[in-house]
This record gives C-alpha cells, structure tokens and sequence, in this order.
C-alpha cells in the first residue's frame, strides 16, 4: 500500500476540498434552518467555521486551497451580472421618489463608508484595514470583485461586509422607533444602503414596499460604489 | 436555463472586453450587469431562462464567496493587532450610518409629500 501517494493525492485533488466545502455549506444551511433562519446563524459562517479548522490542522496553504476551488469563484462574475435582474425588477420604485433616492444614494453611501474608514484612522489602523473596509456597505460578490480590483485584502473585505450585514440586520428596527422612521420607503432603502442583502432580507418583515427599496438601494450602491471607489481610490 | 447562464456569461465577457479595451477602472462584470439591466429596460421584461439562472446563482452565492472567504485564515494577526479598531469602526460606523441614512431619506420624503399636499 501506498500511503504517501494516496495522502499526497488526497490533499492535491479539488475534490477534497469540493466536498469539504459543499458538505459544510450544507450543514451550514441545516443549521440556520434549524435556528429559525437567524441571521447570527448565517450558513456561511458556519461552513466557515468548519472548513477553517481542517484547512489549518491539514497545513494547507490558502493558495493551494483557493486553487483547488477556483471553478466555484468563477461564478462570482456572472452571479454579479446576475444582480441586474432584482434591480430591474424594482427599478419602477426610482420613479416615486427620484430626488429622495438619488441624494441619500450619494449622500448616505459616502458616509457609510467614511465612518467606518474615518473611525479606523482615528485608531490609527492600517492602511490594508481601511482599504479593506471601503466596500463593508455593498452585497458581497459586487464587494470581493471591488476589493481586488482596489488592492484590499478580499477576506478581511468579506468579513467585514459579512459583520456590517448582521449589524444592521440587529440595529434596524431599534433605530427605526428610537428615530421615528415613518416611511417604510426609507426603513428599506436604508437597510439595503447599509446592510446590503442582510439587510435587504431583514426588510421583507417591515413591508413589500420596505423590501423593494432595500433591494433597490443594494443594487444602486452595488454599481455606483463599483464605478466611483476604484477611480476615487486611483487619485487618492 | 442553459440560454440563461449564456446571457449572464455572454454580458459578463462584453463588460470584460470593454474594460480591457478602453483600460477603465471599473470591473468588468459591473460593466455587463449594467448593459443586462439596459437590455431588460429596451426588452421591458425578462425570461424564464435568465429568471431560472439568476435564482440559481443567487441561491448558491454562498458557496461561490467560501474559498475567498476563507482566506481569512492568512489575516489572523491583523485581526488580533486592530481588533479593537475593526470592531469600533464596523458597529459605531453600521449605527451611525443607518441612523443617517432613515433620518435623511425619510425627512426627504416627507418634504416631497408636504410639497405636492399644498
């Protein structure tokens, strides 16, 4: 028997970490399932969880596991592409409230994001962190494809969009009755600003109207963040 | 379905090419959801096809963000080094933003409604 052959095929092969990875992911949905679909129980921080300690304890270098598992990156680009459905789908709603719309698109979107870096330069964090938390406040495949592009670190990136997401999934309805929030426009389209899809999910309990301005906001800031922070970053 | 998954590949490859070609800044897969949600404007409605693909990809994100994802693994020192950073910054900045966020465009809605009562 040849064991170092077969050890050494084990730890090469993508099917390892495929079945691995998919395995998790669906313990991962058992579980938020079983949880009562708690956002806290997000089935990819759970899969997360799980994978982490067998990539670390097997001593496989990340490379060689995000290699292995290229195939399933890949549709991150097309489920991008993908996003123009839902924003189609909502995009009569721009038509109720245009002037509203455009200027907390703008206004809110950058102050999203200058909060969050503006707090990290207080503490005097560095530069890679505050690169990496430009795109918390955007839907996550939009957001890895940004990091990249941008030069951030993509899993810190993901961790803080994944974070950003349950937080606002958890402050909404606080914020909302200790603001006296009456519209359920901007409830929605605020969740979705912030929060992107968590929040966009968490705003189909407000109203149908609360989630097709969530879905909307998400979609907009998405694409506008994508246009604006590689090129506002490059004059930086 | 498989006419689907061609649409999204075959908007994504333009969006690629034209980023190439004209060296822009912007990702090219942003540049194909932009000409698909044009197409679905002209088009004034979608297809089952694309309405299939589009649930199916939506549906499995979660497993196409898992191996970026896991490179967290590389980032434990930074985390440890700024954790207090990182937290303040992601909870302060989450609240302070939603709160401005709400405020803002609710005050702006209500103005517009006040606009059109008188």
């Amino acid at each position: 028997m040849n064991t170092e052959a077969l050890l050494s095929y084990v730890s090469s092969t993508p099917l390892t970490w495929l079945i691995l990875t998919i395995s998790a992911y669906k313990v991962g949905v058992f579980v938020y399932e079983k949880m009562g679909k708690n956002a806290l129980f997000q089935p990819m921080i759970i899969a997360l969880l799980l994978i982490l300690p067998v990539v670390i304890y097997a001593k496989i270098p990340f490379q060689t596991y995000f290699q292995s598992l290229h195939f399933l990156h890949f549709f991150l680009g097309p489920a991008t592409v993908a996003l123009a459905l839902p924003l189609y789908k909502n995009i009569a709603y721009i038509k109720a409230y245009f002037g509203p719309i455009t200027i907390t698109l703008f206004v809110g979107g950058l102050f999203a994001i200058l909060s969050a870096v503006g707090i990290l330069y207080l503490f005097g964090a560095s530069h890679a962190t505050m690169l990496s938390m430009t795109t918390k406040s955007i839907t996550t495949p939009i957001g890895i494809i940004v990091a990249q592009d941008i030069g951030a670190i993509v899993s810190l990136s993901i961790g803080f969009i994944a974070i950003t997401g349950l937080l606002g999934v958890l402050f909404g309805n606080v914020v909302f009755k200790w603001l006296n929030i009456k519209s359920d426009a901007a409830k929605g389209f605020s969740l979705g600003l912030v929060a992107h899809a968590l929040g966009t999910s968490s705003a189909v309990e407000i109203s149908e109207n609360a989630a097709a301005f969530a879905a909307l906001a998400m979609g907009l800031s998405g694409v506008l963040t994508a246009i604006l922070l590689p090129i506002a970053i490059h004059f930086l | 379905m498989l006419k689907g998954i061609l649409t999204l590949l075959v908007f994504q490859f333009i969006g690629e090419c034209l980023a190439k070609l004209f060296t822009l800044k912007i990702p090219g897969a942003i540049i194909g959801m932009v000409f698909l949600l044009l197409f679905l404007i002209l088009r004034k409605k979608s297809f089952h096809a694309l309405d299939n693909s589009v649930f199916w990809l939506l549906r499995y994100l979660p497993l196409f963000i898992l191996p970026s994802a896991v490179g967290i693994m590389t980032q434990f020192d930074t985390i440890a080094n700024e954790a207090l950073a990182i937290l303040c910054s992601l909870v302060v900045g989450t609240f302070i933003s939603l709160c401005f966020s709400a405020k803002l465009m609710d005050i702006l809605i209500s103005k517009k409604e006040q606009c059109h009562e008188h």
